[in-house]
């Protein structure tokens, strides 16, 4: 039987799955960075306490803890999993494919995380009750555990981008894919990164501190590890946009930087500012304004740079073969795949999908509208949402809310078919099909009840089906 | 369209980067500690509300209400990081049918998501305002919470279920032809096959109690008449539990899919002899054996379930003809031997550290000081993590610059 695997879709109006995924995404990256960091600002501070003989520093490092257990380790353990589940649903192939490439690598970090959830309540529950030779090889072994999972998941998402060279393709080797081009620069974006947000976290349990000369010694000890740390990230940054393939450089110049530059920009002086102010007089910081920087930072801050991430790799979710679709766009002979859409180019998405209800596989006048709809759906809702005005590149608003049919699939079978869109997937569809979309992106631009169409139409096949 | 060939083209294009057997043991195997730590959460969580609503009855209910609380949270935690490991290997061999379900229940599996982080952190109140003493009016958030982990088992439940009907992903996807892309129901929920597993949790904490009897036996203010009452609570727990789960796992039994046949599979039968076995092990030899081994026959039977889930998946997914066997390999010896090295090496010698220090800190009244052991086992741990973070960054360099400087 002719058939490509492509799954059921689960569309979300107006925000899409992508944002879904990317609401989820920023809570997780908060939270783990927050972890891995944590995790070294502890061993710094415990060995620190030990070499000077400052056991009040353990009481910060325990209420810490305990902020970090509660913060990081119960949001970050789920969000973990969460980014997960709703890769599943939103990219069951792009997820599919990682996992089938990187499974052994995604174990391993199992075995790291596992160690590191044990790691931390015996670091917070044992601070004081054992001796603190032991508890310091403790917080370091938990410290480079933590780093341990950021070491092997940076891999698998800079690989989600692209391998950076020919090699993957005709090897399918895991080294060549989990080993990419970017892989250090991302690295050290996100090792720079958890220090800043460590940081953040650490200055708010700080403010909280109601010993002068301890919140003093904690903050001024924190404060140069975040600025150090952010310096570093912004540096691996300008390495990291230099490692990047031609769509993501297009994307960046054409879309995203023009919406996220200044952002960016305003962030890195606020958080240095801060982190400056709270190093020179660290008995001003107040509980609101680290409060509030953290949240200003963590969303203002990761935010951009999750959808800046997730949109440079369009047209592809994973390695620059699968589109962001779920279609297979190319050839990988190391893993004997093959492109799908010359195939599906052939014969059609009606025709290969398994899940077109039978009724809908060959298009009448009373299901084209519907069939527009459907296909619309399964070739564009990853990236564009389809109600005018809705926040993701919504469909409409890209074609600027072209009322005229033709005009609409000239667009359909000229540059997105020839996959001249350096950021949009080659979709090459049968000319009905097309047609099919056209007509139904139409109908919306024009401001029709489209939903009251189809369910119209609908009845009047079934009269007509019962008629004959 | 034959859902059965879709099934087939649904798998990833990839192949697997080794024999699907080895994916097929590793998440059974996973699979066990994952439902243990559930049941022990579950367990503890409605201990710890028992207890609760009793504190004035019995003092030892109040201690043990507060050490059930602790146990649940840490619980929680471990179920979850030991959840990925057979979510991970699931998805490796029976991703079609994994997939297919979270999509056609997508608003759920993201709402599992949510719920469970609220569960926590109502559980996390809960725990932190009852610290030394249990505190009036707090209850409502540990019952909230209790029953978001049981609405988050139920649409685990429903995931995994759903998963090996793909006879009707059609049918809930396009009900009379009609799309709903939504993802906004649960299709398919097996009641007494949730029950069954859910019922489980009774038995298993009675295990755990008998078991924490005796970890703290050792310990001169943990009084003997307190760890009588934990362990005669853990018996009762024990033999009423495994009864019940019996019940449940007859009714579950004769609820199978007639067209498998499961209901006459051995290994049906002997969970349910083993169940019944522990009713009996329970109530006759929990007080001459000791307290760590009922928890071994508990395990055992965890094992057999694990097995059994998976004996189900292949009996309903045959008659479509999807086999994992006969997914397409292609071997990944690099990737495999980091797995195999960093769950031995850095699980055994890093995990070893932090359990053994933690059994042994956990023994000691007052200030623990490290044994030789633990001391070296210390040391060992951060010498293997440096050695594995070195040996990564060497190797990957390498690769790196022979990819794109030399090549």
């Amino acid at each position: 039987m002719d058939v490509v695997g492509m799954y059921p879709t689960w569309y979300v109006p107006n925000i899409g799955t992508a944002w879904v995924m990317g609401i989820i995404g920023v809570i997780h990256v908060v939270a783990s960075h927050t972890a891995v960091g944590a995790a070294f600002l502890f061993a710094f501070l415990e060995t620190k306490a030990y070499q000077e003989n400052a056991p009040q520093l353990l009481n910060f490092i325990k209420k810490y803890g305990m902020f970090l257990l509660v913060f990081s380790y119960i949001i970050g353990s789920i969000t973990g999993p969460g980014i997960w589940y709703a890769i599943s649903v939103a990219s069951p192939r792009g997820v599919g494919g990682l996992i089938h490439n990187f499974v052994w690598i995604w174990a391993a970090e199992w075995v790291f995380f596992t160690v590191e959830v044990i790691g931390v309540y015996a670091l917070i529950y044992l601070l004081g009750k054992i001796d603190a030779k032991t508890h310091l090889k403790l917080t370091w072994s938990f410290a480079l555990a933590s780093w341990g999972t950021m070491l092997l998941i940076v891999g698998i998402l800079s690989f989600m981008l692209w391998p950076g060279n020919e090699n993957w393709y005709q090897t399918g080797s895991t080294n060549d894919a989990f080993f990419n081009l970017n892989f250090f620069a991302h690295l050290g974006i996100r090792t720079g990164s958890m220090l800043v947000i460590a940081t953040l976290v650490g200055l708010m349990v700080a403010s909280t501190e109601k010993e002068l000369a301890l919140k003093a010694s904690v903050v001024k000890f924190l404060a140069p590890i975040g600025l150090g740390g952010g310096f570093f990230a912004v540096m691996m940054f300008l390495y990291y946009i230099r490692t990047i393939p031609d769509n993501s450089v297009e994307m960046l110049h054409a879309h995203l930087l023009p919406v996220y530059e200044y952002a960016m920009i305003a962030v890195f002086i606020a958080a240095t500012l801060y982190l400056s102010f709270a190093w020179w007089q660290p008995k001003y910081l107040s509980t609101p304004l680290a409060i509030g920087m953290f949240l200003f930072i963590s969303i203002f801050g990761v935010w951009p740079e999750e959808r800046i991430r997730e949109s440079m790799r369009k047209p592809y979710v994973v390695g620059q073969y699968v589109y962001s679709n779920q279609i297979i766009s190319r050839d990988v002979p190391g893993k004997n795949i093959t492109g799908e859409v010359d195939k599906i180019a052939k014969k059609g998405l009606l025709a290969l999908h398994p899940f077109i209800p039978q009724r809908l596989r060959v298009i009448t006048d009373n299901n084209r509208l519907e069939v527009g709809k459907l296909l619309a759906t399964i070739a564009c809702s990853n990236c564009h949402a389809l109600e005018p005005g809705a926040p993701l590149r919504n469909i409409p608003d890209k074609l600027h809310r072209a009322t005229d049919a033709d005009m609409i699939a000239a667009f359909l079978t000229g540059a997105l078919r020839h996959g001249a869109q350096p950021y949009m997937p080659r979709i090459d569809l049968p000319e009905a099909e097309i047609q099919a979309i056209a007509h139904y992106l139409a109908a919306v631009n024009q401001g029709q009840n489209v939903k009251r169409l189809i369910v119209e139409q609908r009845a009047a096949a079934i009269k007509m089906q019962v008629a004959n | 369209m034959d859902i059965g060939s879709a099934m087939n083209a649904m798998r990833d294009v990839a192949g697997l980067p080794a024999h699907p057997i080895i994916f097929q043991i590793l998440m059974i195997f996973t699979w066990i500690f994952h439902i243990a730590f559930v049941h022990i959460a579950l367990g503890a969580a409605g201990v710890a509300i028992y207890g609760y609503h009793n504190r004035h009855k019995n003092p030892h209910w109040e201690r043990l209400s507060l050490a059930m609380i602790k146990v649940a949270k840490v619980s929680v935690s471990l179920l979850i990081v030991l959840g990925v490991a057979p979510l991970l290997f699931t998805q490796v061999i029976y991703d079609p049918q994994w997939y297919a379900s979270n999509v056609l229940s997508a608003a759920w599996a993201i709402g599992f998501i949510f719920t469970l982080i609220i569960a926590y952190c109502l559980w996390f109140i809960f725990y932190y305002f009852n610290h030394g003493v249990l505190r009036p009016n707090l209850i409502g958030y540990a019952w909230i919470a209790l029953a978001l982990f049981c609405l988050d088992g139920l649409i685990m439940h429903t995931l995994s279920y759903q998963a090996i009907l793909p006879g009707e992903w059609m049918n809930w996807y396009a009900p009379d032809g009609v799309l709903d892309m939504s993802g906004s129901k649960l299709h398919a929920i097996q009641w007494i096959r949730y029950l069954f597993i859910i019922s489980l949790s009774a038995p298993i904490i009675g295990l755990f109690l008998i078991a924490y009897a005796q970890y703290f036996a050792i310990r001169d203010d943990f009084a003997p008449e307190y760890r009588q009452f934990a362990k005669d609570l853990g018996q009762t727990l024990t033999t009423v539990g495994f009864g019940i789960a019996a019940i449940l796992f007859l009714g579950w039994q004769f609820n199978h899919s007639s067209a498998t046949n499961l209901v006459l599979h051995p290994l049906g039968w002997l969970i349910f002899i083993a169940l019944i076995g522990m009713v009996f092990a329970a109530q006759r030899f929990a007080t001459k054996l000791h307290g760590y081994l009922p928890l071994v026959g508990g395990l055992g039977v965890l094992t057999l379930l694990a097995i059994w889930r998976e004996i189900i998946r292949i009996e309903y997914l045959r008659p479509f003809g999807y086999f994992i066997t006969e997914y397409s390999v292609n071997v990944d010896l690099p990737s495999i031997m980091l797995f195999f090295a960093t769950l031995i090496g850095l699980g055994g010698t890093v995990g070893g550290f932090y359990l053994t220090l933690l059994y042994q800190a956990g023994q000691t009244q007052g200030h623990y000081t490290a044994t030789k052991l633990v001391d070296k086992l210390g040391t060992f741990a951060i010498a293997i993590l440096t050695l594995w973070i070195i040996t990564f960054f060497t190797y990957g360099i390498v690769i790196w610059l022979a990819n794109y400087f030399i090549v």
